[in-house]
């Protein structure tokens, strides 16, 4: 009876073991170390990836996105951009044939991403935080996203 | 016509030189720290047919490719941008304008850009992916396909956005710069590689307010002025005419509701022509009001009609013989991938024409048309 239990138990943890991980994961903003910007609005992030001149204090922040990881292309459409893809992929095509502002640079790679916000004084990038943790010369200035 | 197309393709190659400097300055990109650059091409593949023709119809049936360039970089106060279209019978180059950014808000161009009292002209360019629809409406058309104003000008324009604390914006965008002539049967635009051809002075304002200042929704007022030139020998029925000064003035809205999408213009205008011996006022209005709805996640389906009021016996209109007077039209647009449309059109027509009567026509368009990267 006792290994009965222990092995529900048991079951029952490990289906619950996944979504506490979701619960803990986080999608984070950083920019590079050398970036003096140290606060961003939600309302300028979008304006940044929606090809809308941000600057604060005469740094002109620079968007990149990340493609691969489909779960975290959802949490940027909903959550960072609250636009469906197709609403966002027109939105950023007409902006730049409107204004001439280049849509934001995709990277399928955390490592090129990560690169690109190095070479740039501000540029900028959501991706998962257990990356970020992970990453030498960038910083995390905002909190995105946090599973729930 | 045809021998203005013939000049246009005449320039195809310093317009490919200038394509050429485009792409060399791309290529240069990684240097350039501090900036974003990108490419797009729109290709589109069309079709035309038209059927039951009244008697003084000449309509030829045509198959047309096009490709449609677009550079833009962005530096941190610089912008350039620069557009050339190749297509079955023209080669021009559209759009070339560098920036310089005054605030996050504030954007001065100089170069030549499309007309800024013109909604559809200045949301899709000439983007064909962008737009739901095949044809244009036939207030704004293109200076080459017989459009009634001018829709490129050469000079200065400032573009400034009021944010508002509710996150709402008003939109103001001003040009004055050289516009358009009328030679032959159309206007012609103001060619930056030929300075010295006698374009007039234009004015151009719009403003719009935007509910939500990242959404398109967007309703306002545009207004412009135009002193376009005349080459009185260019066709006989310029004969005597040394100027035609047009001022219009008109609203637009562009709104959406779900998935039902309203965008609309009505213009007025005021047209003089200025003969030897006489000046001819002639005013009229011109509008499109064209419906869009999305169903399914792929799937549009779409009606216009352009009418006008009191443009039946302008005189300024018959000196455009191709222009589409009257045009009733319903199409479905399908988004086959991402960045890939297939759409049919089919339309009853009425166009201008050589005689007091109107030419009329129906007509069924196909397209593809894409957008690449």
């Amino acid at each position: 009876m006792r290994s009965a239990c222990t092995i529900l138990a048991l079951v029952v943890f490990g289906c619950l073991l996944p979504q506490l991980a979701d619960a803990e994961r986080m999608v984070v903003l950083i920019t590079g170390e050398s970036c003096p910007v140290h606060e961003l609005s939600t309302l300028d992030i979008r304006k940044a990836y929606l090809s809308v001149a941000v600057s604060v204090d005469g740094h002109v922040i620079r968007p990149f996105r990340l493609a691969g990881d489909e779960l975290l292309s959802q949490i940027f459409y909903q959550s960072i951009v609250s636009m469906s893809q197709k609403s966002y992929e027109r939105r950023a095509l007409s902006m730049a044939v409107k204004y001439g502002t280049p849509r934001p640079a995709v990277f399928d790679d955390v490592e090129s991403a990560v690169d690109a916000v190095r070479r740039l004084q501000c540029g900028v990038l959501y991706l998962w935080k257990e990356d970020a943790d992970s990453l030498d010369s960038v910083r995390i200035i905002k909190l995105l996203w946090q599973g729930d | 016509m045809l021998a203005l197309k013939r000049r246009r393709m005449s320039r195809i190659c310093p317009g490919f030189l200038t394509v050429c400097l485009l792409l060399a300055a791309f290529c240069s990109a990684p240097a350039l720290a501090e900036s974003q650059q990108e490419i797009l091409f729109f290709p589109s593949i069309d079709t035309f047919d038209s059927f039951d023709e009244s008697d003084s119809a000449e309509i030829d049936n045509f198959q047309r490719a096009s490709l449609d360039l677009l550079y833009t970089y962005s530096g941190d106060r610089v912008r350039f941008l620069g557009e050339y279209l190749w297509s079955s019978n023209e080669a021009e180059l559209e759009r070339l304008k560098a920036g310089w950014q005054a605030r996050d808000n504030t954007m001065l161009w100089l170069g030549r850009y499309h007309a800024t009292a013109k909604h559809w002209t200045t949301e899709y360019h000439h983007g064909q992916f962008l737009q739901t629809s095949i044809t244009r409406p036939s207030l704004e058309e293109w200076e080459d396909e017989s459009g009634p104003t001018p829709s490129h000008v050469t000079g200065l324009s400032l573009e400034y956005d009021h944010e508002r604390d509710d996150e709402s914006a008003v939109s103001f965008a001003f040009s004055a710069g050289l516009t358009a002539r009328f030679e032959g049967d159309e206007l012609v635009a103001f060619d930056l590689l030929d300075p010295h051809s006698g374009h007039g002075p234009g004015l151009n304002f719009k403003v719009a307010y935007r509910p939500d200042f990242l959404s398109p929704l967007q309703f306002g007022f545009l207004s412009a002025w135009h002193e376009i030139s005349v080459v009185s020998g260019s066709s006989p029925s310029l004969t005597d005419l040394d100027e035609i000064t047009q001022w219009t003035v008109g609203g637009f809205v562009d709104w959406r509701w779900n998935d039902l999408r309203l965008i609309s213009s009505v213009v007025y205008f005021d047209n003089v022509l200025d003969y030897v011996d006489e000046d001819v006022s002639d005013s009229f209005w011109l509008s499109y009001v064209q419906f869009e709805y999305e169903f399914g996640d792929d799937f549009t389906f779409f009606g216009r009609t352009d009418n006008g009021f009191e443009e039946d016996n302008s005189p300024y209109l018959r000196l455009l013989p191709a222009f589409i007077a009257h045009r009733h039209m319903l199409g479905l647009r399908w988004d086959v991938a991402n960045f890939h449309s297939l759409t049919v059109e089919a339309a009853d027509t009425s166009q201008q024409g050589e005689g007091l009567d109107y030419d009329n026509f129906k007509e069924i368009r196909l397209q593809w048309s894409a957008v690449f990267p």
